[in-house]
């Protein structure tokens, strides 16, 4: 199986879900963060580092419809 | 399944110069209506139904499909972080909770406030916190039907295990 579909997971089952949850190893308060590419809901792409440049500050949620 | 919570934090504290997005992820509980992502359209599709359905008034930024920033960030399915404009992060945690992320972003310009009334040099130092939040169980398996009875039944057996 590769990552696209193994991450893109089609239950939520143990064996499928806990090797993606891996907080402890995420990036360090107080160094640079990793930027990505993303894409509005436009379909036009920014970058993360996009919108915390634009802010003193800039909340990041993560998360999905269901 | 994330529900907007942060949008009305975020609609207060715009004008303390805040911004606030959302990063849309894997499906977390797939279902029947929701299923799990196999394109980027679908992905993009279903961050659009989020929007709608949630009247979320945030940016929604979609990651890759193989979820490159999210798995970045420790993929955790309704996680929260703060940026400095430098991209630094200054709060993360494994969980969205609004009345955790206010207290915290009162707590930078706090600090804010400090340093220009000491007018010394800051040292950075780290704090961990164990945070609680409302759990509403009830709330949060009627939101698990948005995605279908077999994403209800999957979280069933995984929390009984």
């Amino acid at each position: 199986m590769d990552l696209t579909q193994a991450y893109n997971y089609d239950s939520f089952v143990a064996e499928k879900i806990e090797r993606w949850l891996n907080f402890s190893a995420s990036p360090a308060l107080g160094l640079p963060a990793p930027d990505f590419e993303l894409q509005t809901l436009d379909a036009e792409t920014t970058r993360l580092s996009a919108v915390w440049r634009s802010a003193a500050y800039t909340i990041i949620e993560f998360g999905s419809l269901t | 399944m994330a529900v907007s919570s942060l949008d009305g934090l975020a609609a207060r504290l715009r004008d303390q110069k805040v911004a606030a997005v959302f990063v849309y992820t894997h499906e977390a509980h797939p279902g029947e209506h929701y299923p799990h992502h196999t394109s980027f359209e679908q992905k993009l599709a279903h961050a659009r139904e989020f929007q709608r359905r949630f009247k979320v008034q945030r940016p929604i930024l979609v990651d890759s499909l193989e979820g490159t920033c999210h798995r970045a960030y420790g993929s955790m399915p309704n996680m929260c972080w703060i940026m400095d404009r430098a991209g630094r992060p200054v709060y993360k945690a494994d969980w969205t909770d609004a009345a955790s992320v206010e207290r915290a972003v009162l707590d930078l310009f706090a600090r804010a406030d400090r340093r220009r009334d000491t007018r010394l040099p800051s040292a950075a130092f780290k704090v961990e916190l164990l945070e609680s939040r409302p759990r509403d169980q009830v709330a949060f398996m009627k939101g698990l039907e948005v995605a279908g009875p077999k994403a209800v039944a999957e979280f069933k057996a995984w929390a009984l295990r």
